[in-house]
C-alpha cells in the first residue's frame, strides 16, 4: 500500500511540471504574515484511504479540486451578474464592471426575453427591462456589446429555453466583431429542468426543449468548441427552498438526464461531456457548504467514470460557477448583508469554485445600485489577495469535520440519486413533482422555524431595529417599456421583411424534421433580425407550450 | 363558521413562487382555504379566479418589479368586473417607496419581504371582517331584567302565548334566569339574586326594561381578539361562563353606541 502511495505521489508530482509551464503559479514562494511558507498542498503522508477519497488536486475523484494548483495560479473568475433596462444602459455597466477588474461578463435577460415574448406583447406588460435587460433583436444585441471585445472576454448567459436564439446572437455579433465561432468563450444557462423545478421560466415541454439542448451540445461541439454549452444548475433550486444536499442531488440527477438525452441522440460521452458546466448556490452554513461542493465533485467523478464510462479525465471534471445566496439576504439591515455575502463567498472559494458571483447588499430590495454592485465585487477581491487562503490549496482538505460532512453529503446524494432513478430519472420525477414536493416541504419547514425563532436571522427575528434606515434604490425607468416598444416597431420596418419571413418559414420546416438540428436556421434568422418573440412563436407553434403545475 | 377563502397569485412572468407556495401552506394551516393560482396570470385571470372561486381576499406576489404596474391593474379588473367589495393585498421584492403609490391604487396592504405568515393571517381576519361576516349570525337572545320572574313571566307566557324553556341561576352575574322561546331566539328574564347583580344596579337606575342583546359567535375569543384590536372595548376582559354553560363576553356600550352587546358561544358549539 505505501509503495503504491509513493507512486501516486511521483506520478502527481511530475504531472506538475507540465501544468505549472502552462498556468505558473502567482508568485514563486507564498508565506503567511510570519513569514511562514505556505506549501501547495497538505496531505497526509501514510494514509491509505486518502487517494482513494480525496487523491491530489486535479486528479480523480477531485474532492480537493479540478486543478493541481488551484488559486495559486490563477484566481477563480469574478463574474457579477448584471443587466437591467436597455441593452445600452447594461453596456454601461457592463463596461465599469470591467474597468474595475471584473474578469468576465454575465447578462441577466428581463423576463419577456427569458421567456421568448417580445417587449410588445401583451404577456410583456411591465415585465419589460425589469429583472434584467430586453432583448428583442440583433439589433439590442449590438448595444449590448458594443466596444466588448468577444475575443477577450468570456460571457456568461443566462438563458434557459431560448438559448440557441441568444446565443446565435451572440455568434452573429462575434461574426460582425472578426471574432470567429471557434474562439468564443462563454457559458450559456441552457438548463431547462430546472425551471420546470424552481425557476419558472420555461417555454416547451420536456421533450422538444431537451431537443433544443441537444442541438446545442451538437452544434457546438463542431462550431463553437469553446463554450459551454449547458450549466446545471442547483442555484434555484436553492432558492427555492431546498437543503444543501437537495441542490447537490437534483442537481447531479439532471445532469444525469442531459447526458442520457445527448447519448441518446448519438453524441458519444467524451464529446460533450467537457463542456458540461455546473453552477451552485452558497449559502450562510459554512462548513456544509464547502463539503457539499466537494462531495458534488466527487459523486459527479465516479458517476462519469464509472456509470457513463467515459475516458477523458475532463469529463469527469465537475466545473462549476457559485452564486451567494439571494434568499438569505434581507431586507431589513441590509449592510449586514455585506458579511454574509462575505461568508457564503469564502465558503465557494473554500470548496473550489471556478467561478464567484457574490450578491449586493440591496437584493432582498432592489436591483443593485453601482455602489453596492461595487462593494460586492471588492468582496471577492479581498478574498483573493488578502486573505491567504487562495495560497495553498484545499485549505480545509483532512479536516475531520469537513472530510465527515463530504462523505455524509456524498452518502445523501446517492440515496436521492437512487430515489430518482426508481422514479425513472429526472425528467419523470419532476413530472411527477417529486422534487418540487420535496423542496417546498423544506422551504415551509425553513419559514417555520425562523417564525417560531428556532433559525435566528440577525435582524429579522432577533437584533431588530425599531426603525430601518432608507437605503438608495436603483430604479428602473418607467419609460422604458414605451421605448423599447418603439425601437421594435422602428425594426420591424427597417428590415428585410421578406428576408425574415422565409428565415422562419425554414425554421417552422427544421422544427417538423427531427433530424435537423435546428441552430443553424436560428442563426440564419437572427441575422435576419428575426426577434426572439418571432422566432419562439414558430417554434411554440410545432412544440407546444408547457402548461403551469 | 365559513372558512375564509383566499386567492393567491402571480401577476406577469415572475417564476419565483417560493414565497407564494409557503404562503399558501401557512395560511391553509391557519384555517383558511387558500386556492393558488399558479406562475404567469394576467390581471384579468386574476380578477375572473378570484370571482369565480368567491375569495375574501387576493393576495399577488411579484418579484420582479412589475408590482407598479400589474398590482394597480388587477384592482381595476375587478372594480370592472363589479367585484371592487374583494380587498387585494400584496408582498414580493417591493422598494419601501412604492408602497403608499400601491396603497393609492387601490392595493390594501404590501407584506414585505420578512414578514411572518401569523402576522398576514391575523391581518386577513381582520380585513375579511368577521364583525359583518360572522358575528351577526343570529340573535341568541334578548335580555330583559325583570323585579321578578315570578310575577313577570305570566305576562310571556298567557299574554304573549311564548313557551317556558327552563330556569336557572348565573352564580357569576348573581342572577336568576328564565328563557322563553321566539323563533330561533330567546328572552331571557334576568332577576337579581341580591344587591350585587349588575340587574339589581340596572333596575336601581332605569326602572325594568330591556337590558341587553346577545349575539350567538362561533369562537368567542378570536372575536374578542379581532374587535380589541379594531378598538372595541369589553366590559370583561376574559370571556366568563353564562347559563346554560355558555361563556360570554359584554362590550361596553360606549364601543357600541349605548347598546350593551353580549357575545355569546353555546356550549357544544352550533344548536341546530
Amino acid at each position: 500500500m505505501n509503495i503504491n502511495q509513493k507512486d501516486i505521489e511521483k506520478k502527481w508530482r511530475n504531472s506538475l511540471d507540465e501544468i505549472l509551464k502552462r498556468f505558473p503559479e502567482r508568485n514563486n514562494t507564498f508565506q503567511t504574515s510570519s513569514e511562514i511558507d505556505v506549501e501547495r498542498l497538505y496531505y497526509p503522508e501514510n494514509d491509505s484511504d486518502y487517494h482513494e477519497k480525496l487523491g491530489f488536486p486535479g486528479e480523480y475523484p477531485y474532492t480537493r479540486g479540478i486543478q493541481p494548483t488551484m488559486y495559486r495560479s490563477k484566481y477563480w473568475t469574478m463574474r457579477q451578474y448584471a443587466g437591467f433596462g436597455s441593452a445600452k444602459e447594461t453596456n454601461k455597466r457592463f463596461r465599469y464592471l470591467l474597468e474595475q477588474g471584473q474578469t468576465g461578463l454575465s447578462v441577466a435577460f428581463d423576463l419577456p426575453t427569458q421567456i421568448g415574448y417580445d417587449s410588445d406583447d401583451m404577456m410583456s406588460e411591465g415585465e419589460v427591462g425589469r429583472v434584467g435587460v430586453a432583448i428583442d433583436t440583433l439589433h439590442d444585441m449590438e448595444a449590448l456589446l458594443d466596444q466588448i471585445p468577444l475575443d477577450k472576454v468570456s460571457t456568461s448567459m443566462t438563458i434557459n429555453a431560448p438559448a440557441s436564439v441568444l446565443l446565435a446572437m451572440y455568434i452573429a455579433i462575434g461574426e460582425k466583431q472578426g471574432v470567429p465561432k471557434e474562439k468564443l468563450t462563454g457559458t450559456i444557462q441552457n438548463d431547462i429542468l430546472k425551471e420546470y423545478i424552481a425557476r419558472g421560466t420555461y417555454i416547451f415541454p420536456p421533450k422538444p426543449s431537451m431537443r433544443l439542448i441537444t442541438n446545442i451540445f451538437e452544434y457546438c461541439l463542431e462550431h463553437v468548441p469553446k463554450f459551454n454549452t449547458i450549466s446545471i444548475s442547483g442555484y434555484h433550486i436553492r432558492e427555492a427552498g431546498s437543503t444543501a444536499v437537495q441542490e447537490a442531488a437534483f442537481t447531479i440527477a439532471n445532469g444525469m438526464a442531459y447526458v442520457d438525452a445527448a447519448i441518446e441522440s448519438g453524441l458519444n460521452v467524451d464529446a460533450f461531456a467537457p463542456r458540461l458546466a455546473f453552477f451552485f448556490n452558497a449559502h450562510n452554513n459554512f462548513f456544509e457548504e464547502i463539503a457539499k461542493f466537494r462531495a458534488a465533485r466527487r459523486v459527479w467523478a465516479k458517476i462519469m467514470k464509472e456509470h457513463y464510462q467515459a475516458k477523458n479525465p475532463k469529463s469527469w471534471k465537475l466545473r462549476f460557477h457559485t452564486q451567494t445566496g439571494g434568499s438569505t439576504l434581507t431586507a431589513q439591515q441590509p449592510d449586514n448583508n455585506i458579511v454574509r455575502v462575505t461568508m457564503q463567498a469564502l465558503a465557494a472559494v473554500l470548496g473550489g469554485t471556478q467561478s464567484l458571483h457574490t450578491n449586493s447588499r440591496d437584493e432582498a430590495l432592489a436591483l443593485p445600485t453601482e455602489d453596492s454592485a461595487r462593494i460586492a465585487l471588492r468582496t471577492q477581491q479581498i478574498i483573493a489577495n488578502e486573505s491567504g487562503v487562495a495560497d495553498t490549496v484545499d485549505p480545509l482538505g483532512g479536516s475531520y469535520y469537513i472530510e465527515a460532512l463530504t462523505d455524509k453529503i456524498e452518502d445523501e446524494i446517492g440515496v436521492y440519486l437512487k430515489q430518482i432513478k426508481e422514479l425513472g430519472g429526472a425528467v419523470s420525477a419532476i413530472e411527477e413533482g417529486f422534487m418540487q414536493r420535496e423542496i417546498h416541504r423544506t422551504a415551509y419547514e425553513t419559514q417555520k422555524r425562523i417564525e417560531k425563532e428556532e433559525e435566528i436571522i440577525v435582524g429579522l427575528n432577533k437584533y431588530k431595529l425599531d426603525e430601518e434606515v432608507n437605503t438608495e434604490l436603483l430604479k428602473v425607468d418607467e419609460e422604458l417599456e414605451r421605448q423599447q416598444k418603439s425601437f421594435l416597431q422602428d425594426i420591424r420596418k427597417q428590415r428585410d421583411n421578406e428576408m425574415v419571413e422565409s428565415t422562419l418559414k425554414q425554421l417552422e420546416w427544421a422544427a417538423k424534421n427531427l433530424e435537423e438540428n435546428l441552430m443553424p436556421y436560428i442563426l440564419n434568422a437572427v441575422k435576419a433580425y428575426a426577434s426572439v418573440g418571432e422566432i419562439c412563436n414558430v417554434l411554440r407553434k410545432e412544440f407546444g407550450e408547457y402548461g403551469s403545475m | 363558521m365559513a372558512k375564509i377563502r383566499v386567492l393567491i397569485a402571480k401577476p406577469g412572468l415572475d417564476g419565483h413562487d417560493r414565497g407564494a407556495l409557503v404562503i399558501s401552506q401557512g395560511l391553509r394551516d391557519h384555517g383558511m382555504e387558500v386556492v393558488y393560482t399558479g406562475l404567469r396570470q394576467s390581471p384579468a385571470q386574476i380578477a375572473k379566479a378570484a370571482i369565480q372561486e368567491d375569495v375574501d381576499v387576493v393576495g399577488l406576489s411579484s418579484l420582479s418589479g412589475a408590482h407598479r404596474t400589474l398590482f394597480p391593474k388587477v384592482v381595476e379588473e375587478l372594480k370592472a368586473a363589479n367585484a371592487s367589495d374583494i380587498p387585494v393585498i400584496g408582498g414580493g421584492v417591493i422598494p419601501a417607496e412604492d408602497i403608499p403609490f400601491l396603497v393609492e391604487q387601490g392595493v390594501k396592504k404590501i407584506f414585505t419581504s420578512g414578514s411572518s405568515i401569523e402576522d398576514l393571517a391575523n391581518y386577513i381576519i381582520d380585513l375579511v371582517s368577521p364583525t359583518e361576516k360572522e358575528i351577526t349570525k343570529k340573535i341568541s337572545h334578548i335580555g330583559i331584567a325583570v323585579k321578578s320572574i315570578e310575577q313577570s313571566l305570566p305576562f310571556y307566557i298567557k299574554k304573549l302565548g311564548l313557551k317556558l324553556e327552563g330556569m336557572e341561576e348565573v352564580e357569576s352575574e348573581n342572577v336568576k334566569v328564565a328563557f322563553l322561546k321566539i323563533g330561533e331566539s330567546r328572552f331571557e328574564l334576568l332577576e337579581p339574586t341580591d344587591d350585587t347583580s349588575p340587574i339589581y344596579k340596572f333596575i336601581e337606575k332605569k326602572g325594568e326594561g330591556i337590558h341587553h342583546i346577545a349575539l350567538d359567535v362561533d369562537d368567542i375569543e378570536l372575536r374578542m381578539r379581532n374587535l380589541s384590536k379594531n378598538g372595541i372595548q369589553f366590559i370583561n376582559a376574559e370571556p366568563k361562563t353564562g347559563a346554560h354553560q355558555s361563556t360570554i363576553a359584554f362590550i361596553h356600550p360606549k364601543s357600541a353606541h349605548g347598546v350593551l352587546f353580549e357575545l355569546c358561544e353555546e356550549a357544544g358549539g352550533d344548536q341546530t
